[in-house]
């Protein structure tokens, strides 16, 4: 059980994150609205332990959350962080503006693979582009959870989902390519499984000034887990596989598909098909949006 | 951001000017500071002016990757409290319009100018006019909510009226538009500016209530039963709702599970503003038998023929709406009263204010459409029909 929200009153330890947290200040013992085996009460409770631990100014910080079932994640996080719950996919364009009318502001998005991958393709593309200061945070389980299970742009080959009964068959979208790509100066992927690498991206994408993207690979039991084996990912041994329907075979699972980038180097393609490689991608700080859009400003009104 | 180096304002007196730049310098006069935009003909100019002159005075041009992130952008510096608007054309609007409902669930204020053009697609004479989005604006988007929306009818009008609308978007906080049109837009005019201590005098600032804790969301008195409607919340100050700032709210100006409710705070906390909100001109409509109701530039047009026919001796007057939305139902019907015949000169085929015409003049009155697309209304045009009628 996770102390930091306990499913009993009896069970209750005196947690100093959980008295910051939204649901945790109003209910007490609030668990959580995800499924069980769901990753994103660790992605809340990390962020609200990053967000006490490094005391962030909430006013600065405004949360842009995008649509998926992590848009329930505001009752988790921490309760005086601003936030606003954007259109789907409209997140990164949102933050910019924010940005822009105030630049002082590091605006955190959350956004999942559909939301930022999907339907926010372009925006995401674009705000990697241009390098505006903010954190995007992307929770990539693989499907479309939140309307019951459908085939996302980031799901596995030879997966299956209510819109891909037969199997997937697509080629998947990469995240940390496709931001990479675009020219995102901080690039990271890591999983729920590995929340301690996790909340030492956080902390470095926070003192970072630029887009900082982080791709958390997150369990989907309910929907991900149920349907498919945990033989995916490892095609190449040719085993059979189990369903993953409880959390800890999904996190295994997550644990053994993951790839270290040091290791990936030596890994052929075949190998690497339908993995995760997780680790630091990219970390060149270059000149951020607002600051180049304050020299334009300086031009503009006559100075030097 | 908040620099004032004196660049805000042109100088008074007499300015040549296109219309869209006629409108991005009311814009800035209003103390605009973020403007995300996407080049659409025939809006293009001003969001070339406005990248040119906003810097100046310490606020933000974006020029977006598609129409759907410039309103996201301009809604984001507006919730932190920047005056925000945008500029596009018909393709544009219909891209925008889901995000446009999102700005009024939220009473996000913002502005937008409509630089209306031939439709619909996106091919075709796109720099002629076509008053065909004027349907579309009445209920932009998904959900149901009321707008404002402001027909000018000259490059002085598209000055004023972009500070009025600003006002409107501060007071009443829902999506202001501006119907602008490809000819008007690319009108060049002699735009009188007024002293800026005039300007200044009229301008709504963003600014935090004195007491910052007060409720965010509009909401009903209980006594009075009004309609109150707070300043705007601004984020990364006090006065923010958290984690309520994007849930319906009902009368009580707080979340509620009855969608009813808050479908009726959205729209009566509009209407029941109407008189403050409608602006309208009546012209020589004293003692009129036949009258005609224009908004935009078939008014031009419209001034003239009832100069001609009145020198003719035929009784004609002209009702013009400065405010389409919310249509001024009280006005129109006392208006329309005595009328023998309506007549309506649109820029469009349909008839979108004639309908709206119909429905409150009496049953036995004749209502007479002149439809024009993607040209201008010759006086003439509406000569021979009042003529006509007039026999």
């Amino acid at each position: 059980m996770s102390d930091i929200a306990p499913m009993f009153p009896n069970e209750k330890p005196e947690h100093p994150y959980l008295k910051q947290s939204y649901g945790g200040k109003i209910f007490g013992n609030f668990a959580s609205l995800f499924c069980g085996g769901c990753g994103y009460g660790i992605i809340g409770q990390i962020f609200t332990r990053v967000f006490e631990d490094e005391k962030l100014d909430p006013k600065l910080h405004p949360t842009i959350i995008g649509i998926g079932c992590y848009s329930q994640i505001l009752l988790l996080v921490h309760e005086a962080s601003q936030k606003v719950l954007a259109l789907h996919g409209r997140a990164p364009a949102v933050a910019t503006g924010m940005k822009m009318a105030n630049p002082r502001m590091k605006p955190i998005i959350f956004s999942g693979d559909g939301d930022c991958l999907g339907i926010g393709g372009n925006h995401f593309i674009h705000i990697c582009r241009r390098n505006v200061d903010c954190l995007i945070m992307i929770f990539n389980n693989s499907i479309y959870a939140m309307t019951g299970g459908q085939g996302a742009p980031t799901t596995l080959y030879g997966a299956k989902s209510t819109t891909t009964p037969y199997t997937m068959f697509e080629n998947r979208s990469d995240g940390v390519k496709l931001a990479l790509a675009a020219g995102a100066p901080y690039v990271a992927r890591t999983t729920v499984a590995h929340p301690r690498t996790l909340m030492k991206y956080f902390r470095k994408a926070l003192k970072h000034k630029g887009t900082s993207v982080i791709e958390i690979i997150t369990p989907c039991v309910t929907y991900f887990g149920r349907k498919n084996l945990d033989s995916l990912g490892a095609e190449y041994l040719g085993g059979k596989g189990e369903k993953m329907d409880t959390g800890g075979r999904m996190i295994d699972w997550i644990k053994r598909n993951s790839v270290r980038i040091n290791q990936a180097k030596f890994m052929t393609e075949e190998e690497l098909f339908n993995k995760y490689v997780i680790g630091e991608f990219r970390y060149e700080p270059k000149p951020e949006y607002s600051g180049e859009y304050a020299k334009i400003q300086k031009i503009a009104m006559g100075g030097k | 951001m908040n620099s004032n180096n004196g660049k805000r304002f042109l100088p008074e007196g007499k300015h040549l000017l296109m219309g869209n730049v006629a409108m991005a310098e009311g814009a800035i006069s209003a103390g605009l500071k973020f403007f995300g935009g996407y080049p659409i003909t025939p809006s293009t100019e001003a969001i070339e002016h406005i990248a040119k002159r906003l810097p100046e005075v310490g606020g933000c041009c974006m020029q977006m990757e598609d129409e759907l992130a410039s309103i996201n952008a301009v809604i984001g510096a507006s919730l932190v409290g920047a005056k925000s608007m945008t500029a596009t054309s018909g393709p544009g609007l219909s891209l925008m319009t889901e995000t446009i409902s999102m700005a009024a669930n939220l009473e996000i204020p913002f502005v937008f100018c409509d630089v209306q053009r031939v439709g619909p697609g996106s091919a075709g004479p796109v720099t002629d006019p076509h008053h065909n989005d004027i349907g579309l604006i009445r209920f932009a988007g998904h959900g149901e909510f009321q707008v404002i929306a402001l027909a000018p009818m000259n490059c002085q009008e598209l000055f004023d009226l972009t500070i009025t609308a600003f006002n409107f978007a501060e007071t009443y906080r829902c999506p202001v538009f501006i119907m602008s049109d490809a000819y008007l837009g690319h009108l060049h005019e002699v735009v009188n500016i007024p002293p800026k201590e005039e300007i200044l005098k009229r301008v709504i600032k963003r600014e935090l209530p004195e007491d910052v804790t007060a409720r965010v969301y509009s909401y009903k008195d209980r006594e009075t039963g009004e309609y109150i409607i707070p300043k705007a919340p601004i984020m990364g100050t006090d006065y923010c709702p958290g984690i309520f700032l994007h849930m319906p709210h009902g009368p009580e100006g707080l979340p509620t599970p009855k969608p009813l409710e808050f479908m009726e705070m959205m729209i009566e906390k509009i209407k029941s503003n109407i008189n403050k909100i409608s602006m309208v001109d009546k012209h020589k409509l004293a003692d009129a038998e036949i009258v005609i109701i224009a908004y935009g530039l078939p008014v031009r047009t419209s001034y003239r023929a009832v100069e001609i026919a009145r020198n003719e001796g035929i009784k004609v007057g002209l009702l013009r709406l400065i405010t389409v939305w919310p249509f001024p139902d009280d006005i129109v019907k006392e208006a329309v009263k005595d009328a023998k015949v309506i007549i309506v000169p649109e820029l469009n085929y349909t008839g979108v204010i004639a309908e709206q015409i119909e429905r409150v003049k009496k049953p036995t009155t004749p209502i007479i459409k002149i439809g024009k697309v993607g040209e201008f209304h010759h006086p003439d045009d509406i000569l021979k029909v009042i003529r006509e009628v007039a026999k």
